[in-house]
């Protein structure tokens, strides 16, 4: 007997499984109850070991699709009790009540989430579902808070309490917190569509409306008070129960109903707008401006340009006044107040911004130039403050005034202008001993020479220097000729380098014989040590000492121009003298010799000589007799040496046209250097660059460019080309 | 010009070359007519006399563009080979064939391209001395009415107007001089609507087209 063997298989272990059809009625009633028990807050008596092994083995027997569904059909009915309740409450407890039922679902909702936890995790995900939590927040969104009722009555609800809150009432600001918190767990979609959208609407046509009502009661600095007081709280609403996105946009909202479409009515309000914030100083009202507007688009260079046209202006009608061109050390001064004042708003409103500091200079050049005095004036005011004899004489006060005039000084077109003057003004102050400090002056050269380079201030230089040298060479000639000084008049000589100094053209003078005898010595003395240069006496620049003693006995020391002297020494000899004698014997030039007699016989106090007729004119038969009843208190008396002042308008025009002559090779030496590097250049291109390069000196005439191109053609340096007729060309 | 070049050409046909001899030669002799002995050359006199003869006033245009024809360096005298070198060109060998040949002479000069060069040579002409670059505002005015009257009377007109009413300048240069004929040939008159003050035009014209545009009301 042979039988076949089979191998002994091994099977897996079936367990019988209970097809019972009740199976999914049973499993769902169980959870349906669960779900109602959670909803009447009666889950304490449920084991979610049990609840979650149902819902487990429903997935894992393919009732998924079938669980879903009634889930849906049970939250939903849950969810339209609440909704009944929540459209049933009064007044103010609507809120409370969804608060309380948004509560209870969240609650629900995790718990059920928890039971169906197996579900969210598998079937949920195969079959593209929405997970179990969100599913829970839809079927809210959808069934409550935009049920046709809730959604018109939550939103009046919520912007009503707003718009209370701005007028002032208090109200439940948690309250608002968890419904908006609401909102935006509901998606933020739904908060902006639902709530943002319409307030921000809401608030644009009550900030409207607001500011119009403000604009037409209040001035501006109040307005813009009440302006940044709107916008605080509103900031402070977001902060307490808005989202944190919303800021931007209400900001926005506030800042163009109360600002922007208000901007220019409020810069310009008379009495009390921009102009006359900056008139007054109003530097509170003035920062808020700044700030408010920054937001503002155009704002701040709207500020910028009320600001530039008004600086412009007062500028203006300042430099063209009558009345300030009267006194240049006054208008300077003005001028330097004017800047102090803007340039405390600036650093005090408008946080040093750049720009507006930009404006302020731009602002200045413009009108400092309408003037053409204003380099004369300058000059005059340095004057003024390095002189003797000066009140504030404190160096520190005197180096910031010096550092103040500098800004303006960068100001000025015509800086060359200036220098000539500066010359003759330091000129005029070294020679009379008249500069206070010696260091105040050296520090004003180097502010300008760091300006403007070492050319501008080498003759200025070149001055101080001649002083010094002329120091030493009078001590030298003194220690030379010690043996024959007898009673020969002392004196001091300074000796200018020509060039360095202004030109003064110099006239003709006799000096008494024993001046003359003296300063010929000197000369001598100077010409052996000093081969090959030549002396001139600059009579007209001179001053004297003279020991007086009156017919009344009385004795005094005069301090008077080289002029003075010769006039007076005359007296030694003779007891009265016409005015024709004297103008034989000085040979002084008659502008100068009238101006010195009426200096030295009209003038109260200092009237040493006296005058037949006693009338102001001087005509060539007058009688001069010294003043034998002369007194003063002083012993040592000064007779007018005049301190610098505005000059006529004939010096006017003559210091001008040489200004003006002196521009002349400048222009053509900037046009000889241009061409010679361009080779050809059209016009216009000249003027510009012509312009760029003398920039620091002055500021060319298109015209007078012109004429220098035309004589640099006539002298054959630069001809038109031949073909292009628009172009010139250099003449190697 | 070599004369000796045109005889010894052996291409020429004798029979023309006798006659260029003879064309010579009576151009010489005419030029001797005229000249003044002692100084071989056509003095302002001469000058006076040749115009009479030609019927022409001696201050008509004519006379200017002849004496750019001969190409004359001193204004009132010709050279014997000036002479030759203008009658030759001109085809005259006596005063008749010279006056047919004006009108051609007149309209050779006004066409543009000769005409650029017969307008600065007529400012040179008039330059007195050697060293002087400039002609006096009365003398310009002159020679502008002259030379450019003909194409440019609005122009002229009111360019002389002004001349003599401004005292900036009271002598003419070149480059002005040729300024005024680029104006009239380039500026639309008398609405003056091209013209660019920013452009390379002599200040003088832009002192006139501002003066022109002050007084148009």
């Amino acid at each position: 007997m042979s039988s076949k063997k089979r191998p002994a298989r091994i099977e897996p272990f079936r367990h019988r499984v209970e097809t019972d059809p009740k199976f999914f009625d049973k499993s769902w009633k169980k959870l349906h109850d669960a779900i109602r028990e959670i909803y009447n807050h009666n889950a304490s008596g449920l084991s979610f070991e049990e609840l979650y092994r149902t819902a487990y083995n429903m997935v894992l027997y393919k009732h998924g699709p079938k669980l879903y569904e009634n889930l849906i059909e049970t939250m939903t009915g849950h969810l339209q009790e609440m909704r009944r309740s929540i459209e049933a409450a009064q007044g103010g407890l609507f809120l409370e009540e969804l608060q309380r039922k948004w509560d209870d679902h969240n609650k629900a909702l995790q718990m059920i989430r928890d039971v169906l936890m197996y579900m969210d995790r598998t079937y949920i995900p195969t079959h593209k579902k929405t997970a179990v939590f969100d599913l829970g927040l839809e079927l809210w969104r959808d069934n409550i808070v935009r049920s046709s009722n809730i959604r018109v009555r939550l939103l009046n609800t919520l912007l009503d309490l707003i718009h209370s809150e701005r007028m002032g009432e208090v109200i439940n600001r948690s309250l608002m917190r968890s419904t908006t918190k609401m909102l935006m767990d509901l998606g933020s979609s739904v908060y902006q569509d639902d709530f943002e959208r319409p307030f921000l609407k809401v608030s644009a046509s009550f900030y409207s409306g607001e500011s119009q009502q403000f604009i037409e009661s209040c001035a501006c600095g109040e307005y813009l008070k009440k302006a940044q007081k709107r916008l605080d709280e509103e900031a402070e609403r977001v902060a307490q129960y808005l989202d944190a996105k919303t800021d931007e946009k209400i900001t926005a909202v506030v800042v163009k109903e109360a600002l922007t479409n208000h901007m220019q009515r409020l810069f310009l309000m008379e009495d009390s707008g921009l102009v006359n914030m900056l008139v007054e100083d109003k530097y509170e009202d003035l920062t808020m401006m700044y700030n408010l507007f920054q937001r503002v688009p155009d704002g701040h260079s709207t500020i910028k340009s009320v600001m530039t046209s008004h600086v412009k202006e007062s500028g203006r009608s300042l430099v063209t006044d009558p009345e300030r061109l009267k006194d240049p050390v006054d208008f300077v001064q003005r001028l330097l107040n004017e800047k102090d004042k803007y340039d405390n708003i600036i650093s005090i409103s408008f946080g040093n911004d750049k720009s507006f500091q930009n404006a302020l200079t731009s602002s200045f050049e413009y009108f400092i130039n309408l003037n053409n005095r204003s380099p004369e004036f300058i000059s005059l005011y340095v004057d003024d403050k390095l002189r003797k004899g000066m009140k504030d004489a404190n160096e520190e006060d005197v180096e910031t005034v010096l550092d103040k005039v500098m800004m303006l000084f960068r100001y000025l077109q015509e800086k060359d202008l200036f220098e000539k003057y500066y010359k003759q003004h330091l000129a005029k102050r070294l020679l009379s001993g008249r500069a206070a400090s010696d260091d105040s002056e050296r520090s004003m050269l180097v502010k300008l020479k760091t300006e403007c380079g070492y050319q501008f201030t080498s003759k200025l230089e070149g001055m101080f220097t001649d002083l010094k040298t002329s120091q030493d060479t009078t001590q030298g000639f003194y220690g030379a000729s010690s043996s024959d000084a007898g009673d020969a008049p002392l004196i001091s000589v300074q000796i200018l380098t020509t060039g360095s100094w202004p030109t003064q053209p110099c006239s003709t003078c006799n000096l008494p014989p024993e001046i003359l005898s003296v300063s010929e010595k000197f000369r001598a003395y100077y010409l052996g040590t000093h081969n090959g240069r030549r002396l001139t006496w600059q009579t007209n620049m001179g001053t004297a000492d003279i020991k007086v003693t009156f017919g009344n006995g009385s004795k005094h020391e005069l301090n008077v121009s080289t002029y003075q002297m010769c006039v007076l020494m005359l007296f030694n000899s003779a007891d009265c003298l016409t005015y024709n004698e004297i103008e034989q014997a000085t040979a002084i030039p008659p502008v100068d010799l009238k101006r010195c007699l009426q200096s030295l016989a009209l003038v109260k106090g200092k009237n040493v000589l006296r005058k037949e007729p006693m009338s102001r004119d001087i005509s060539p038969n007058d009688n001069f007799y010294v003043n034998d009843k002369f007194t003063s208190k002083l012993f040592k008396v000064k007779i007018g040496t005049v301190a610098v002042q505005k000059e006529s308008e004939p010096e006017k025009m003559e210091t001008r046209h040489r200004v003006e002559e002196d521009r002349k090779p400048q222009i053509e030496a900037a046009i000889v250097r241009i061409m010679k590097a361009r080779r050809v250049l059209d016009h216009n291109s000249i003027v510009t660059e012509v312009t760029k390069q003398l920039q620091p000196r002055f500021l060319p005439n298109p015209v007078v460019i012109k004429k220098r191109i035309e004589s640099l053609i006539e002298r054959e340096f630069l001809e038109r080309d031949k073909t292009d007729r628009k172009m010139y060309r250099y003449l190697a | 010009m070599r004369r000796s070049s045109k005889k010894s050409s052996s291409s020429a046909p004798a029979g023309q070359t006798k006659a260029v001899s003879k064309e010579v030669e009576r151009i010489d002799q005419l030029f001797y007519t005229y000249a003044d002995s002692s100084s071989g050359m056509v003095d302002p006199e001469g000058i006076e006399t040749l115009c009479s003869h030609l019927e022409v006033p001696h201050t008509d245009v004519r006379i200017l563009m002849l004496a750019w024809k001969m190409g004359c360096e001193k204004q009132g005298y010709i050279t014997l080979d000036e002479w030759r070198s203008g009658l030759k060109t001109l085809r005259a060998d006596s005063i008749s064939k010279l006056k047919k040949a004006f009108p051609e002479m007149v309209q050779e000069v006004t066409r543009p391209s000769n005409f650029q060069d017969f307008y600065p040579f007529a400012f040179r002409y008039c330059l007195t001395e050697d060293k002087k670059k400039c002609i006096e505002i009365p003398v310009a005015c002159e020679l502008l009415n002259l030379v450019l009257s003909l194409q440019f009377r609005p122009q002229v007109d009111k360019l002389m107007d002004y001349l003599k009413y401004q005292n900036d300048y009271k002598v003419i240069n070149m480059d002005q001089w040729m300024g005024f004929l680029r104006f009239c040939n380039e500026i639309i008159f008398p609405s003056l609507d091209n013209y660019d003050p920013d452009q390379a035009w002599p200040l003088i014209l832009d002192n006139f087209v501002e003066w022109l545009r002050a007084n148009k009301n």
